[in-house]
């Protein structure tokens, strides 16, 4: 079952201009530097924060004895968990590159 | 359906037909039993009609879908039980045209394609997961 997690929501919040610029121009995200990773990473967790809603969504249904496909949740419940470990896969990629290139000697 | 996780959404649609297709045999043989008078039609017995669903990144497909329930014959067998209460002047009533051996293949078939889209599921999850492992 998948877990809720507000603070995605918060999180999401800090890059909203990063994902302009990568919505607006998306083939200059893979050859811009850090506001496109941000940028990227924004609308992954919008994509997060939505298979983990629908998961919610089909739980509470589940609950309420309104689901009439099992595989449904399933499938919902299994994505919204690899959609997480995806993003903070990512995350923590991103975070390391940016310590890497701070503890760089100038 | 996310293309992130595809392979996922290709098993469900998998279970999908194969749980609509337990329903029918369940529904088939329910009925097996049920009797008319021959002037009423006889239990149909239920069909499911599947069809594959476009898609892909390549074209390879995006799973299947059920797309209609097809009805066997009204007319059913007509027999011969003059005792029964629902029997015409002949002694004649209608029975459905559903054969309970049929219908145990039909079940053994659908429980193995169930089992072997949920073994999809399982290996696409596994397979996504080690893959995710490489990061960290």
């Amino acid at each position: 079952m998948a877990l809720s997690i507000p603070a995605i929501g918060a999180a999401r919040a800090m890059a909203p201009t990063a994902r302009i610029a990568t919505t607006t121009a998306p083939t200059a995200a893979g050859s811009s530097s850090g506001s496109g990773v941000i940028g990227q990473f924004g609308s992954m967790l919008d994509q997060l924060a939505a298979s983990q809603n629908k998961a919610d969504a089909l739980a509470v249904k589940a609950a309420s004895g309104d689901l009439s496909s099992i595989q449904a949740l399933t499938m919902a419940s299994t994505e919204a968990q690899l959609m997480t470990q995806l993003t903070v896969t990512i995350r923590n990629k991103a975070l390391d590159a940016f310590r890497d290139i701070m503890g760089m000697q100038v | 359906m996310s293309s992130t996780f595809s392979i996922l959404g290709v098993a469900e649609s998998g279970i999908g037909v194969y749980k609509t297709w337990l329903n029918a045999v369940a529904d088939n043989v329910a009925n097996i039993d049920n009797v008319t008078s021959t002037d009423q039609p006889a239990f149909q017995e239920r069909f499911v009609a599947v069809q594959e669903v476009p898609g892909g990144e390549y074209g390879e497909g995006a799973g299947a879908m059920v797309s209609g329930v097809q009805f066997g014959d009204p007319n059913g067998r007509v027999t011969y039980e003059p005792n029964h209460p629902l029997a015409d002047a002949n002694g004649m009533v209608r029975r459905p045209d559903v054969d309970l051996s049929d219908q145990m293949v039909f079940m053994q078939l659908a429980q193995r394609g169930y089992q072997a889209n949920v073994n999809t599921f399982e290996r696409a999850k596994e397979a996504y997961e080690t893959l995710l492992g490489i990061g960290k």
